[in-house]
């Protein structure tokens, strides 16, 4: 395949993503100048503890490579997922993954724990747990025999994830006291602080993110339809069973840290389409870094918006991302561009 | 070269081809052909492997294609598709070279092998010119053509054709068959890369004046049965065609060329 | 004459208090204070702790009713009584979400957080360095006296704290001792939430509302509700009729003539009384000392003869 292989996409997405992750560390209620940020490196290197250091170590960089991964891990299973299904409309949370997570979280949020590390760790389990269970269920359902039909998936996703919402909801209501800390869960604003939820998602974003990162020719094939992929020779089942596997496992883990994060793993993989066009080969890794970027950058206005108080980042992903995704799409006014 | 021994498929529970055996040999065109809902396109389906049999078994020169991983069969196989549901944003050239998917690597890898490969297919194809072309830029004809390119390039030995002319206008049908045929009697060394000799090209056709210009042999199915097997001759026979089709037909003597015409009487 | 002792009472009471305070603010309690938290922690503090930073509207109100509130360098978004709070740097915690940056950089000694703080902010701002006492929510007056002696300890106001403990029983035992004797027990129905008159919210056993109510000589209508807090349909309360409604969401703008006016509201004994009293919410939900302020308020409502 004849491709333009030039690094310049990549070139201006890693600046994007190095000016978002320069704000992320410098920009919050406490304003850090550079000349701060190499102090708190100092006093790292010298063990002496400062304020500013505590902040910039402890708070910021963790939440800043938090979020970049939690961007990375959607934005990379939204553009799987959109290949995968050949749907427009699909994101990580397709198949039931988000509800699931949800239900977990708010019926783990509904129960007193322990003070302990378990107890401590009972919400972000709960939520994995939960959203590959109900991943699995969709799956189950969605199977004729040894085939797995995508329009079952999608179906049996929408119905599942309705059971787990409705479930979510009506937990919510039993559990008033717990209203709040359940519809932050939801809406993003629930990202876990310090290097604990940075070092528990590393192995999952890693393993799962890197095995997406292979599927880019299965996939470019898989957009001809099921039919002609297996004609081209592609084992369409068990490529779609792996993208389902490593997406789930990835996305189940971001949400378990970050709550539900909404429209990152909608728009990044459409907004590359329309910047790039439609090999998966480059729209995959790309897509993690425009989704870290994307993430970082409304992290920072949420932060900033309603300072001191912090809104929920998916509020923003959505308040932000929709009009400058609506922006590049009237730009681009390439009339067939989805594939 | 393909065998194909008491084959039996089924969707949903209905029973829609019925202890088939076919043969098809190298350097020839086998047209199918019978009335709606017989079999054709499930022949189709069954051997690129998306349908598994419900019985019976299909050997390539003594090897049984049903136990093949998708990558080697497509590497026995190639389908040329009906123009539809082709991604609009892919380029013809982007189309065209994963037809070479059987033989890349995980990654889609391609070598100067493979590019060399692909313009060879587009200029026989006459579709070279278009390479940067967007798929959404094509015509019904020359996206037939490109899709024609793509399966070349898999080097197969069998070419399978569902329908190719069912969207064309009448003179891109007559070309695009006229390569099949000059693809087929006259194969470029470069698609013997698999050293299989000759490729063999089963087309699914309506039309019937096609089917008496342009092939060797014909295959007539009705209700998922074999009615008929043989030459242009043996199978286009009034009453034959009358049966199966549940219209009275006539063939008749073309005036102006050697193919025989089938007319509604 | 029974108010006048009662006056001089209550003086006598606010200046002891007020010798209390300052003698408090002066000479800290020397020594390590060590106590254990609503989560089973084992807190230590080095001195009574003089930068505070309070994650819950109730822990301000009770810091400053135990004298502390000098002692308070940040509370969060909500806290908003007693009105000194207001000049405190805010913490944010709209939404469960607190600025930690901002606590960090506020150098408090002491974190003073709440039930409706998570166990993992907790660990969060204990991972960041900071000293957290979790004050566990009360499960009666006497529960909440207790979290006063709490805070007393941490802040080192413990005369301050008996002082005003004292006071408040003393109230509360005056209530109950007027309430002992009344014969009728009105029923009320204490609105949450109305915005939906269908099914407004409110507040079954196990909150302060349900049980202040009963100590004040009523009867909550809503107390075999299923759960601490719900909504009650419209058909139930037909049927309960209270003679007493008591809006708890007038502070969001509810008033008795929109009551009135709802359909089919009017069969309410209370509606056709007239009886339906504004009432701050903030003195029942946040379990603080102003929970004497509303039992008080309360019997005036309830028993408006009784002096």
């Amino acid at each position: 395949m004849e491709l333009r292989h030039t690094a310049r996409p990549y070139g201006f997405a890693l600046l994007a993503l190095a000016a978002a992750g320069l704000l992320s560390v410098l920009v919050g209620s406490v304003t850090l100048s550079i000349s701060d940020l190499l102090e708190g490196l100092r006093s790292l290197g010298s063990g002496v503890e400062s304020t500013a250091g505590t902040i910039l170590f402890s708070l910021r960089l963790p939440r800043t490579i938090l979020i970049a991964m939690v961007g990375a891990a959607l934005a990379g299973s939204g553009t799987a997922y959109q290949g995968l299904f050949r749907n427009p409309l699909a994101d990580p949370y397709l198949i039931g993954v988000a509800s699931g997570a949800g239900l977990g979280a708010v019926a783990a949020m509904s129960i007193k724990w322990s003070y302990t590390t378990l107890g401590l760790l009972a919400v972000p389990l709960a939520a994995f747990a939960s959203g590959l269970i109900t991943v699995a269920i969709v799956y189950a359902l969605a199977r004729v025999g040894h085939a797995l039909p995508a329009s079952n998936l999608i179906l049996s996703g929408v119905a599942v994830s309705s059971f787990a919402t409705a479930l979510t909801s009506f937990l919510m209501l039993r559990a008033s006291g717990e209203l709040r800390r359940a519809l932050a869960w939801l809406l993003g604003g629930a990202t876990m602080s310090g290097w604990q939820p940075v070092l528990a998602l590393l192995p999952y974003w890693l393993v799962g993110l890197g095995i997406l990162m292979t599927f880019g020719h299965a996939l470019n094939v898989l957009q001809f339809g099921d039919d002609q992929a297996q004609q081209l020779g592609l084992p369409v089942n068990r490529v779609r069973r792996w993208i389902i596997v490593a997406a789930s496992l990835t996305t189940a883990a971001a949400v378990s840290f970050a709550g539900i994060i909404g429209f990152v793993g909608l728009i990044i993989p459409h907004i590359l389409r329309l910047l790039i066009g439609p090999d998966y080969r480059r729209l995959l890794p790309l897509s993690l870094i425009g989704g870290a970027a994307l993430l970082l950058g409304a992290d920072v206005l949420a932060r900033v918006l309603l300072a001191p108080q912090e809104l929920p980042v998916g509020i923003v992903t959505a308040l932000a991302g929709a009009p400058f995704f609506l922006w590049v799409l009237r730009r681009s006014r390439q009339a067939n561009y989805w594939s | 070269m393909l065998e194909i021994h008491g084959l039996s498929a089924a969707y949903s529970g209905k029973h829609v081809l019925k202890q088939v055996n076919v043969d098809l040999q190298p350097g020839e065109i086998l047209a199918v052909i019978g009335p709606n809902g017989a079999g054709k396109s499930t022949l189709v389906r069954v051997l690129s492997g998306i349908l598994a049999p419900l019985s019976g078994q299909v050997f390539f020169r003594g090897q049984d294609i049903g136990k093949l991983q998708p990558h080697e069969r497509a590497k026995l196989i190639a389908v040329v598709p009906q123009a539809r549901s082709i991604p609009p944003a892919y380029t013809a050239w982007q189309v065209v070279m994963l037809g070479r998917t059987p033989y890349l690597n995980w990654f889609g890898q391609t070598s100067s092998q493979d590019e060399e490969l692909v313009h060879l297919a587009m200029e026989r194809t006459r579709t070279l010119e278009l390479a940067q072309r967007l798929v959404s830029e094509l015509s019904g004809g020359e996206l037939q053509r490109v899709l024609l390119a793509r399966a070349l390039v898999q080097t197969t030995p069998i070419l399978l054709l569902d329908e190719p002319t069912t969207h064309l206008d009448l003179q891109y049908q007559i070309s695009l068959l006229k390569q099949v045929q000059d693809l087929v009697h006259q194969p470029a060394n470069w698609s013997l890369a698999n050293g299989h000799g000759a490729p063999g090209a089963m087309v699914v056709l309506h039309d019937l004046n096609l089917v008496a210009r342009f092939a060797d042999r014909v295959l007539l199915l009705v209700e998922g049965e074999v009615r008929a097997l043989g030459t242009v001759a043996e199978v286009l026979q009034p009453e034959l065609l009358s049966e199966a089709f549940g219209i009275a037909l006539d063939v008749v003597p073309n005036p102006i060329g050697p193919h025989p015409l089938v007319v509604a009487r | 004459m029974k108010r006048f002792s009662q006056l001089l009472l209550v003086l006598a009471l606010l200046a002891t208090v007020l010798a209390a305070c300052t003698s408090g603010a002066q000479s800290p309690t020397a020594g390590p204070i060590t106590l254990t938290d609503g989560l089973g922690r084992e807190v230590t503090l080095a001195a009574p702790a003089q930068r505070i930073v309070s994650m819950a509207p109730s822990n301000t109100e009770i810091l400053f009713a135990v004298s502390a509130g000098d002692q308070l360098v940040g509370r969060d978004e909500f806290s908003n009584f007693p009105e000194a709070a207001a000049a405190v740097q805010s913490i944010g915690g709209s939404m469960g979400d607190y600025n930690f940056e901002q606590i960090v950089s506020l150098k408090p000694d002491l974190v003073l957080a709440a039930e409706i703080n998570t166990p993992e902010q907790v660990k969060a701002l204990e991972d960041l360095g900071l000293t957290v006492y979790y004050l566990e929510n009360p499960a009666d007056i006497q529960g909440m006296f207790a979290n006063l002696e709490i805070v007393g300890q941490l802040t080192g106001h413990t005369a301050a704290v008996t002082a005003l403990v004292d006071s408040l029983r003393q109230r509360v035992t005056g209530v109950e001792a007027k309430v002992a004797n009344v014969d009728t027990r009105p029923k009320v129905f204490y609105e949450l939430d109305g915005t939906d008159a269908a099914k407004p919210w409110t507040a079954g056993s196990g909150t302060f509302i349900d049980q202040l109510i009963t100590m004040a000589g009523g009867e909550n209508v809503a107390a075999s509700l299923d759960g601490a807090w719900g909504q009650i349909s419209q058909e139930a309360l037909l049927v309960a009729n209270p003679e007493i409604i008591l809006l708890g969401d007038a502070a969001y703008g509810t008033t008795a003539e929109q009551v009135s006016a709802r359909a089919g509201w009017e069969a309410i004994q209370a509606v056709q009384t007239g009886q339906i009293v504004p009432f701050n919410d903030d003195t029942v939900s946040r379990p603080g000392p102003r929970l004497v302020d509303a039992l008080e308020e309360l019997v005036r409502i309830l028993h408006p003869d009784l002096k």
